[in-house]
Protein backbone atom coordinates (compact mmCIF):
# COMPACT_ATOMS: atom_id res chain seq x y z
CA UNK A 1 0.00 0.00 0.00
CA UNK A 2 1.47 3.28 -1.00
CA UNK A 3 1.80 6.06 1.48
CA UNK A 4 -0.73 8.21 -0.28
CA UNK A 5 -3.48 5.63 0.07
CA UNK A 6 -3.46 6.23 3.78
CA UNK A 7 -4.45 9.79 3.23
CA UNK A 8 -7.88 10.99 2.36
CA UNK A 9 -8.08 14.26 0.57
CA UNK A 10 -11.68 15.35 0.68
CA UNK A 11 -12.49 18.07 -1.75
CA UNK A 12 -9.50 17.83 -4.01
CA UNK A 13 -10.33 21.26 -5.20
CA UNK A 14 -7.52 23.78 -4.89
CA UNK A 15 -7.33 25.75 -1.71
CA UNK A 16 -8.91 29.09 -2.45
CA UNK A 17 -8.68 30.62 1.01
CA UNK A 18 -5.39 29.71 2.52
CA UNK A 19 -5.40 30.70 6.17
CA UNK A 20 -1.70 30.21 6.64
CA UNK A 21 0.16 32.04 3.92
CA UNK A 22 3.42 30.32 4.65
CA UNK A 23 2.29 26.73 4.17
CA UNK A 24 3.67 26.70 0.65
CA UNK A 25 5.19 29.16 -1.65
CA UNK A 26 2.28 28.76 -4.06
CA UNK A 27 -0.48 29.48 -1.61
CA UNK A 28 1.58 32.07 0.14
CA UNK A 29 2.04 33.98 -3.06
CA UNK A 30 -1.69 34.01 -3.63
CA UNK A 31 -2.76 34.68 -0.09
CA UNK A 32 -0.24 37.20 1.14
CA UNK A 33 -1.74 40.38 2.42
CA UNK A 34 -0.49 43.52 0.76
CA UNK A 35 2.20 45.18 2.76
CA UNK A 36 3.03 42.19 4.91
CA UNK A 37 6.40 41.64 3.34
CA UNK A 38 7.22 45.30 3.51
CA UNK A 39 7.28 45.16 7.29
CA UNK A 40 9.96 42.49 7.40
CA UNK A 41 13.36 42.07 5.92
CA UNK A 42 12.72 40.31 2.61
CA UNK A 43 15.56 37.85 3.10
CA UNK A 44 14.50 36.77 6.57
CA UNK A 45 10.90 36.39 5.54
CA UNK A 46 11.66 34.19 2.59
CA UNK A 47 14.13 32.12 4.59
CA UNK A 48 11.51 31.48 7.26
CA UNK A 49 9.00 30.65 4.59
CA UNK A 50 11.36 28.23 2.92
CA UNK A 51 12.11 26.50 6.19
CA UNK A 52 8.41 26.18 7.00
CA UNK A 53 7.73 24.80 3.55
CA UNK A 54 10.51 22.27 3.66
CA UNK A 55 10.09 21.23 7.29
CA UNK A 56 6.42 21.59 8.21
CA UNK A 57 6.57 18.94 10.93
CA UNK A 58 9.63 20.49 12.55
CA UNK A 59 7.92 23.85 12.45
CA UNK A 60 4.79 22.43 14.01
CA UNK A 61 6.83 20.85 16.79
CA UNK A 62 8.45 24.15 17.74
CA UNK A 63 5.87 24.81 20.50
CA UNK A 64 6.58 21.36 21.93
CA UNK A 65 10.30 22.08 21.91
CA UNK A 66 9.57 25.37 23.66
CA UNK A 67 7.61 23.57 26.38
CA UNK A 68 10.40 21.06 26.89
CA UNK A 69 12.94 23.87 27.05
CA UNK A 70 10.90 25.71 29.69
CA UNK A 71 10.54 22.54 31.78
CA UNK A 72 14.26 21.85 31.47
CA UNK A 73 15.02 25.42 32.52
CA UNK A 74 12.79 25.12 35.57
CA UNK A 75 14.48 21.87 36.59
CA UNK A 76 17.95 23.38 36.14
CA UNK A 77 17.01 26.48 38.13
CA UNK A 78 15.55 24.30 40.87
CA UNK A 79 18.58 22.02 41.05
CA UNK A 80 21.14 24.80 40.97
CA UNK A 81 19.31 26.97 43.49
CA UNK A 82 19.48 24.22 46.08
CA UNK A 83 16.82 23.12 48.51
CA UNK A 84 14.32 25.72 49.57
CA UNK A 85 11.55 25.81 52.07
CA UNK A 86 8.38 24.68 50.41
CA UNK A 87 5.45 26.98 50.85
CA UNK A 88 2.02 25.65 51.43
CA UNK A 89 3.38 22.77 53.42
CA UNK A 90 4.77 23.01 56.89
CA UNK A 91 8.41 22.16 57.01
CA UNK A 92 9.41 22.07 60.61
CA UNK A 93 13.07 22.27 59.73
CA UNK A 94 12.65 25.37 57.66
CA UNK A 95 10.41 27.72 59.52
CA UNK A 96 10.52 31.16 57.96
CA UNK A 97 11.89 33.88 60.15
CA UNK A 98 13.11 31.61 62.88
CA UNK A 99 15.59 33.31 65.15
CA UNK A 100 17.74 30.40 66.04
CA UNK A 101 19.80 28.19 63.86
CA UNK A 102 18.27 24.79 63.61
CA UNK A 103 20.49 21.86 64.25
CA UNK A 104 21.65 20.22 61.07
CA UNK A 105 20.51 16.87 62.36
CA UNK A 106 18.59 15.57 65.30
CA UNK A 107 20.52 12.90 67.17
CA UNK A 108 17.58 12.18 69.43
CA UNK A 109 15.42 10.75 66.68
CA UNK A 110 15.30 7.72 64.47
CA UNK A 111 13.27 6.61 61.51
CA UNK A 112 9.62 6.10 62.31
CA UNK A 113 8.53 2.57 61.52
CA UNK A 114 6.12 2.46 58.56
CA UNK A 115 3.59 0.57 60.64
CA UNK A 116 3.60 3.27 63.29
CA UNK A 117 3.21 6.00 60.69
CA UNK A 118 0.32 4.12 59.10
CA UNK A 119 -1.37 3.69 62.47
CA UNK A 120 -1.81 7.45 62.72
CA UNK A 121 -4.54 7.19 60.11
CA UNK A 122 -7.00 5.82 62.62
CA UNK A 123 -10.21 4.70 60.89
CA UNK A 124 -13.11 7.10 61.33
CA UNK A 125 -15.26 4.30 62.73
CA UNK A 126 -12.72 3.68 65.48
CA UNK A 127 -12.57 7.37 66.34
CA UNK A 128 -16.36 7.51 66.41
CA UNK A 129 -16.46 4.57 68.80
CA UNK A 130 -14.00 6.31 71.11
CA UNK A 131 -16.08 9.47 70.88
CA UNK A 132 -15.73 11.90 73.76
CA UNK A 133 -13.35 10.42 76.27
CA UNK A 134 -13.71 11.30 79.93
CA UNK A 135 -9.96 10.99 80.43
CA UNK A 136 -8.92 13.91 78.25
CA UNK A 137 -9.00 17.67 78.51
CA UNK A 138 -10.73 19.55 75.72
CA UNK A 139 -9.16 22.55 73.95
CA UNK A 140 -10.05 25.87 75.52
CA UNK A 141 -11.79 28.57 73.57
CA UNK A 142 -9.60 31.67 73.57
CA UNK A 143 -12.51 34.06 73.29
CA UNK A 144 -10.54 35.91 70.65
CA UNK A 145 -12.97 37.95 68.59
CA UNK A 146 -10.51 38.66 65.77
CA UNK A 147 -10.38 36.82 62.50
CA UNK A 148 -9.35 33.21 62.25
CA UNK A 149 -5.57 33.07 61.91
CA UNK A 150 -4.86 32.10 58.31
CA UNK A 151 -1.78 31.75 56.17
CA UNK A 152 -1.11 33.43 52.84
CA UNK A 153 -3.16 30.76 51.11
CA UNK A 154 -6.17 31.45 53.29
CA UNK A 155 -5.88 28.24 55.27
CA UNK A 156 -6.32 28.28 59.06
CA UNK A 157 -3.00 27.98 60.88
CA UNK A 158 -2.47 25.37 63.58
CA UNK A 159 0.68 26.06 65.60
CA UNK A 160 2.40 23.54 67.83
CA UNK A 161 5.29 24.39 70.13
CA UNK A 162 6.99 21.68 72.11
CA UNK A 163 10.28 19.91 72.63
CA UNK A 164 11.50 16.39 72.27
CA UNK A 165 12.65 16.01 75.88
CA UNK A 166 9.19 16.98 77.16
CA UNK A 167 7.07 13.97 78.26
CA UNK A 168 3.79 15.90 78.01
CA UNK A 169 4.69 16.88 74.46
CA UNK A 170 5.42 13.22 73.80
CA UNK A 171 1.88 12.31 74.76
CA UNK A 172 0.23 15.22 72.96
CA UNK A 173 2.03 14.66 69.64
CA UNK A 174 0.23 11.37 69.14
CA UNK A 175 -3.15 13.07 69.39
CA UNK A 176 -2.11 15.96 67.19
CA UNK A 177 -0.81 13.58 64.54
CA UNK A 178 -3.96 11.44 64.63
CA UNK A 179 -6.17 14.52 64.40
CA UNK A 180 -4.22 16.20 61.61
CA UNK A 181 -4.10 12.96 59.63
CA UNK A 182 -7.83 13.45 59.06
CA UNK A 183 -7.16 16.74 57.25
CA UNK A 184 -3.99 15.92 55.34
CA UNK A 185 -0.90 13.80 55.47
CA UNK A 186 2.47 13.79 57.15
CA UNK A 187 5.77 12.73 55.75
CA UNK A 188 9.22 12.49 57.23
CA UNK A 189 7.98 12.07 60.76
CA UNK A 190 10.65 10.60 62.99
CA UNK A 191 10.57 8.50 66.12
CA UNK A 192 11.82 9.84 69.41
CA UNK A 193 11.19 9.70 73.16
CA UNK A 194 11.07 12.06 76.07
CA UNK A 195 14.12 12.59 78.27
CA UNK A 196 15.28 9.68 80.37
CA UNK A 197 15.83 11.78 83.49
CA UNK A 198 12.48 13.55 83.58
CA UNK A 199 9.04 12.46 84.79
CA UNK A 200 7.46 9.78 82.63
CA UNK A 201 10.94 8.94 81.33
CA UNK A 202 11.47 7.73 77.79
CA UNK A 203 7.85 8.16 76.78
CA UNK A 204 7.76 6.91 73.23
CA UNK A 205 6.56 9.40 70.63
CA UNK A 206 7.21 10.95 67.27
CA UNK A 207 8.88 14.22 66.37
CA UNK A 208 7.58 16.91 64.07
CA UNK A 209 11.12 18.20 63.52
CA UNK A 210 11.99 17.85 59.85
CA UNK A 211 8.52 16.59 59.03
CA UNK A 212 6.25 17.86 56.34
CA UNK A 213 2.51 18.13 56.42
CA UNK A 214 0.25 18.90 53.52
CA UNK A 215 -3.43 19.61 53.66
CA UNK A 216 -6.00 21.33 51.55
CA UNK A 217 -7.72 22.55 54.69
CA UNK A 218 -5.15 23.89 57.11
CA UNK A 219 -1.55 24.91 57.58
CA UNK A 220 0.32 23.13 60.36
CA UNK A 221 3.36 24.94 61.76
CA UNK A 222 5.21 22.86 64.33
CA UNK A 223 8.17 23.99 66.37
CA UNK A 224 10.34 21.53 68.27
CA UNK A 225 12.44 23.75 70.44
CA UNK A 226 14.98 21.23 71.68
CA UNK A 227 16.21 17.67 71.38
CA UNK A 228 16.14 15.08 74.14
CA UNK A 229 19.94 15.12 74.21
CA UNK A 230 21.47 17.07 77.07
CA UNK A 231 24.53 19.16 76.24
CA UNK A 232 26.33 20.86 79.15
CA UNK A 233 23.29 20.50 81.32
CA UNK A 234 20.70 21.72 78.83
CA UNK A 235 18.97 20.28 75.82
CA UNK A 236 20.38 21.18 72.44
CA UNK A 237 18.31 23.71 70.58
CA UNK A 238 16.50 22.57 67.48
CA UNK A 239 14.31 25.51 66.57
CA UNK A 240 13.09 28.74 68.05
CA UNK A 241 9.61 30.13 67.49
CA UNK A 242 9.24 33.03 65.13
CA UNK A 243 8.18 36.40 66.48
CA UNK A 244 4.59 35.67 65.50
CA UNK A 245 4.68 32.31 67.27
CA UNK A 246 6.21 33.88 70.35
CA UNK A 247 3.37 36.37 70.34
CA UNK A 248 0.92 33.48 70.39
CA UNK A 249 2.61 32.12 73.49
CA UNK A 250 2.55 35.53 75.11
CA UNK A 251 -1.16 35.92 74.41
CA UNK A 252 -2.49 32.48 75.24
CA UNK A 253 0.19 30.78 77.34
CA UNK A 254 1.70 33.34 79.67
CA UNK A 255 3.57 30.65 81.60
CA UNK A 256 5.25 29.50 78.43
CA UNK A 257 4.22 25.92 79.11
CA UNK A 258 4.70 23.25 76.50
CA UNK A 259 3.16 21.55 74.71
CA UNK A 260 1.24 24.47 73.31
CA UNK A 261 -1.24 24.07 70.50
CA UNK A 262 -2.94 27.06 68.93
CA UNK A 263 -5.82 26.38 66.58
CA UNK A 264 -6.12 29.51 64.46
CA UNK A 265 -6.28 31.71 67.57
CA UNK A 266 -9.71 30.30 68.46
CA UNK A 267 -8.75 27.30 70.60
CA UNK A 268 -5.64 26.40 72.51
CA UNK A 269 -4.31 23.36 74.29
CA UNK A 270 -1.76 24.22 76.97
CA UNK A 271 -0.11 21.16 78.44
CA UNK A 272 -1.01 17.60 77.59
CA UNK A 273 -4.62 16.61 76.99
CA UNK A 274 -4.04 13.40 78.96
CA UNK A 275 -1.50 11.94 81.32
CA UNK A 276 1.65 10.47 79.76
CA UNK A 277 1.28 7.70 82.31
CA UNK A 278 -1.03 5.98 79.82
CA UNK A 279 1.98 5.42 77.58
CA UNK A 280 4.41 4.36 80.30
CA UNK A 281 6.45 1.33 79.37
CA UNK A 282 4.85 0.95 75.96
CA UNK A 283 6.85 0.67 72.77
CA UNK A 284 5.90 2.62 69.68
CA UNK A 285 4.57 -0.54 68.09
CA UNK A 286 2.37 -1.24 71.11
CA UNK A 287 1.02 2.29 71.10
CA UNK A 288 0.37 2.07 67.37
CA UNK A 289 -1.44 -1.21 67.79
CA UNK A 290 -3.71 0.08 70.52
CA UNK A 291 -4.65 3.19 68.56
CA UNK A 292 -6.98 1.01 66.52
CA UNK A 293 -8.63 -0.63 69.54
CA UNK A 294 -11.30 1.78 70.78
CA UNK A 295 -11.56 0.04 74.14
CA UNK A 296 -7.85 0.29 74.95
CA UNK A 297 -6.60 2.92 77.40
CA UNK A 298 -4.25 4.24 74.73
CA UNK A 299 -7.06 4.79 72.24
CA UNK A 300 -9.27 6.32 74.90
CA UNK A 301 -6.52 8.82 75.63
CA UNK A 302 -4.88 9.50 72.28
CA UNK A 303 -7.89 9.04 70.02
CA UNK A 304 -10.11 10.79 72.53
CA UNK A 305 -7.83 13.82 72.60
CA UNK A 306 -7.54 13.67 68.82
CA UNK A 307 -11.32 13.89 68.57
CA UNK A 308 -11.31 17.00 70.73
CA UNK A 309 -8.62 18.63 68.61
CA UNK A 310 -10.41 17.58 65.43
CA UNK A 311 -13.66 19.11 66.63
CA UNK A 312 -11.87 22.39 67.34
CA UNK A 313 -10.21 22.35 63.93
CA UNK A 314 -13.42 21.83 61.97
CA UNK A 315 -14.80 24.88 63.74
CA UNK A 316 -12.09 26.99 62.07
CA UNK A 317 -12.11 25.24 58.70
CA UNK A 318 -15.78 25.97 58.19
CA UNK A 319 -16.83 22.37 58.82
CA UNK A 320 -14.40 21.09 56.20
CA UNK A 321 -13.91 18.40 55.19
CA UNK A 322 -17.56 17.58 55.59
CA UNK A 323 -16.84 13.88 55.96
CA UNK A 324 -14.89 14.64 59.13
CA UNK A 325 -17.15 17.37 60.47
CA UNK A 326 -20.25 15.22 60.07
CA UNK A 327 -18.88 12.14 61.76
CA UNK A 328 -20.87 11.32 64.86
CA UNK A 329 -18.09 11.88 67.39
CA UNK A 330 -16.88 15.16 65.93
CA UNK A 331 -20.35 16.58 65.43
CA UNK A 332 -21.18 15.74 69.02
CA UNK A 333 -17.98 17.13 70.52
CA UNK A 334 -18.08 20.28 68.40
CA UNK A 335 -21.39 21.28 69.95
CA UNK A 336 -19.85 21.12 73.41
CA UNK A 337 -16.84 23.28 72.55
CA UNK A 338 -16.95 26.87 73.65
CA UNK A 339 -16.71 29.62 71.12
CA UNK B 1 -19.31 23.04 6.08
CA UNK B 2 -16.72 22.31 3.42
CA UNK B 3 -13.23 23.31 4.31
CA UNK B 4 -10.05 24.19 2.53
CA UNK B 5 -8.25 21.12 1.34
CA UNK B 6 -5.07 21.85 3.28
CA UNK B 7 -6.99 21.69 6.57
CA UNK B 8 -9.00 18.52 6.16
CA UNK B 9 -6.55 15.89 4.99
CA UNK B 10 -6.70 12.92 7.31
CA UNK B 11 -3.83 12.57 9.68
CA UNK B 12 -1.32 9.78 9.17
CA UNK B 13 -2.17 6.45 10.68
CA UNK B 14 0.70 6.54 13.17
CA UNK B 15 -0.58 9.81 14.57
CA UNK B 16 -4.14 8.53 14.93
CA UNK B 17 -3.01 5.38 16.70
CA UNK B 18 -0.45 7.12 18.90
CA UNK B 19 -2.76 9.91 19.96
CA UNK B 20 -5.54 7.53 20.90
CA UNK B 21 -3.11 5.36 22.84
CA UNK B 22 -1.70 8.35 24.71
CA UNK B 23 -5.20 9.61 25.47
CA UNK B 24 -6.33 6.27 26.84
CA UNK B 25 -3.18 6.04 28.95
CA UNK B 26 -3.92 9.52 30.28
CA UNK B 27 -7.45 8.44 31.16
CA UNK B 28 -6.05 5.46 33.07
CA UNK B 29 -3.53 7.50 35.05
CA UNK B 30 -5.98 10.33 35.74
CA UNK B 31 -8.59 7.80 36.89
CA UNK B 32 -6.10 6.32 39.32
CA UNK B 33 -5.22 9.75 40.69
CA UNK B 34 -8.90 10.67 40.97
CA UNK B 35 -9.86 7.49 42.79
CA UNK B 36 -7.02 7.83 45.27
CA UNK B 37 -7.84 11.51 45.74
CA UNK B 38 -11.30 10.57 46.97
CA UNK B 39 -10.29 7.46 48.89
CA UNK B 40 -6.80 7.50 50.31
CA UNK B 41 -4.17 9.80 48.76
CA UNK B 42 -1.49 8.08 50.81
CA UNK B 43 -2.29 4.81 49.03
CA UNK B 44 -0.66 5.99 45.78
CA UNK B 45 2.01 3.56 44.65
CA UNK B 46 4.78 6.10 44.99
CA UNK B 47 7.57 6.99 47.42
CA UNK B 48 6.47 9.47 50.06
CA UNK B 49 9.83 10.71 51.24
CA UNK B 50 12.36 13.05 49.71
CA UNK B 51 11.91 14.88 46.44
CA UNK B 52 9.55 12.29 45.03
CA UNK B 53 6.46 12.48 47.20
CA UNK B 54 3.13 11.88 45.52
CA UNK B 55 1.09 12.26 48.70
CA UNK B 56 2.63 15.63 49.43
CA UNK B 57 1.74 16.86 45.95
CA UNK B 58 -1.73 15.36 45.66
CA UNK B 59 -2.83 16.63 49.06
CA UNK B 60 -1.24 20.06 48.82
CA UNK B 61 -3.29 23.22 48.56
CA UNK B 62 -2.44 23.28 44.85
CA UNK B 63 -4.19 19.96 44.27
CA UNK B 64 -7.48 21.82 44.03
CA UNK B 65 -8.33 24.54 41.52
CA UNK B 66 -11.57 26.49 41.85
CA UNK B 67 -12.83 23.85 44.26
CA UNK B 68 -12.21 21.12 41.68
CA UNK B 69 -9.44 18.59 42.34
CA UNK B 70 -6.70 18.79 39.74
CA UNK B 71 -6.99 15.02 39.35
CA UNK B 72 -10.60 15.47 38.24
CA UNK B 73 -9.58 18.22 35.83
CA UNK B 74 -6.95 15.87 34.41
CA UNK B 75 -9.50 13.12 34.01
CA UNK B 76 -11.93 15.43 32.26
CA UNK B 77 -9.18 16.67 29.95
CA UNK B 78 -8.04 13.16 29.06
CA UNK B 79 -11.60 12.03 28.36
CA UNK B 80 -12.13 15.00 26.05
CA UNK B 81 -8.80 14.26 24.35
CA UNK B 82 -9.86 10.65 23.88
CA UNK B 83 -13.03 11.85 22.22
CA UNK B 84 -11.02 14.10 19.94
CA UNK B 85 -8.61 11.36 18.93
CA UNK B 86 -10.94 8.47 18.22
CA UNK B 87 -10.85 7.37 14.56
CA UNK B 88 -14.17 9.10 13.81
CA UNK B 89 -12.83 12.42 15.05
CA UNK B 90 -9.66 12.11 13.03
CA UNK B 91 -11.69 11.28 9.89
CA UNK B 92 -14.08 14.15 10.38
CA UNK B 93 -13.84 17.07 8.00
CA UNK B 94 -15.18 19.49 10.56
CA UNK B 95 -12.65 22.26 11.02
CA UNK B 96 -13.88 23.12 14.49
CA UNK B 97 -13.12 19.57 15.56
CA UNK B 98 -9.56 19.82 14.32
CA UNK B 99 -9.09 23.17 15.95
CA UNK B 100 -10.60 21.89 19.18
CA UNK B 101 -8.13 19.01 19.16
CA UNK B 102 -5.19 21.38 18.84
CA UNK B 103 -6.66 23.77 21.42
CA UNK B 104 -7.39 21.09 24.02
CA UNK B 105 -3.98 19.49 23.50
CA UNK B 106 -2.38 22.92 23.82
CA UNK B 107 -4.36 23.63 26.96
CA UNK B 108 -3.07 20.39 28.42
CA UNK B 109 0.52 21.30 27.55
CA UNK B 110 0.13 24.73 29.11
CA UNK B 111 -1.31 23.15 32.22
CA UNK B 112 1.73 20.89 32.38
CA UNK B 113 4.00 23.94 32.55
CA UNK B 114 1.96 25.40 35.40
CA UNK B 115 1.86 22.14 37.35
CA UNK B 116 5.57 21.48 36.93
CA UNK B 117 6.24 24.99 38.23
CA UNK B 118 3.98 24.36 41.22
CA UNK B 119 5.63 21.03 41.99
CA UNK B 120 9.18 22.39 41.75
CA UNK B 121 8.84 25.83 43.28
CA UNK B 122 5.73 25.85 45.44
CA UNK B 123 5.44 22.36 46.86
CA UNK B 124 9.04 21.26 46.55
CA UNK B 125 8.18 17.69 45.63
CA UNK B 126 7.50 15.68 42.51
CA UNK B 127 4.63 13.26 42.00
CA UNK B 128 5.55 10.37 39.71
CA UNK B 129 1.98 9.74 38.59
CA UNK B 130 1.51 13.42 37.86
CA UNK B 131 4.74 13.38 35.88
CA UNK B 132 3.44 10.44 33.88
CA UNK B 133 0.36 12.37 32.85
CA UNK B 134 2.53 15.42 32.12
CA UNK B 135 4.61 13.36 29.71
CA UNK B 136 1.45 12.03 28.10
CA UNK B 137 0.06 15.56 27.79
CA UNK B 138 3.14 17.00 26.11
CA UNK B 139 3.38 13.90 23.93
CA UNK B 140 -0.21 14.30 22.83
CA UNK B 141 0.37 17.95 21.99
CA UNK B 142 3.38 16.98 19.91
CA UNK B 143 1.54 14.24 18.06
CA UNK B 144 -1.45 16.47 17.33
CA UNK B 145 0.77 19.26 16.05
CA UNK B 146 2.87 16.90 13.94
CA UNK B 147 -0.22 15.21 12.54
CA UNK B 148 -1.68 18.53 11.48
CA UNK B 149 1.54 19.60 9.81
CA UNK B 150 1.90 16.29 8.02
CA UNK B 151 -1.67 16.42 6.76
CA UNK B 152 -1.25 19.96 5.50
CA UNK B 153 1.96 19.07 3.71
CA UNK B 154 0.36 16.05 2.06
CA UNK B 155 -2.67 18.08 1.04
CA UNK B 156 -0.51 20.62 -0.67
CA UNK B 157 1.47 17.94 -2.43
CA UNK B 158 -1.67 16.21 -3.62
CA UNK B 159 -3.44 19.42 -4.56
Amino acid sequence: MSKSTNRRVPGARPATKPTKPSTSSKTAARGRRPGTAARRAPGAHSATKRFRSRHPVLTALAPVALILAIVATMVIVKVTSGPSAPTGVAAASALPGGKGAAASSDPGTSTLAPGVEASLDVPAATLDRVGKSASVVAPSATGDTGPILKDADGKPVVTYIGAEYCPYCAAERWSIAVALSRFGSFSNLSATHSAANDVYPDTQTLSFYGSQYSSAYLDFQPVEEATNQAVNGSYATLQEPTAAQSNLLARFDQQGSIPFLDIANKYVVVGASFSPQVLAGLTQAQIAQQLGDPSSPVAQAIDGAANEITAAIVRVTGQQPSSVASSSAIASIATSLGS
Amino acid sequence: MRTPAHEVVAAPRWARATSLGLSLAAVAVASYLTVTHYTDPAALACPDTGVVNCTLVTTSSWSVMLDVPVAVLGLAWSIVMTGLTVPWAWRSERVWLQRARVAVAGLGAAMVLYLVYVELFRIGAICLWCTAIHVLGVGLFGVVMAAGATARRDAEVLA
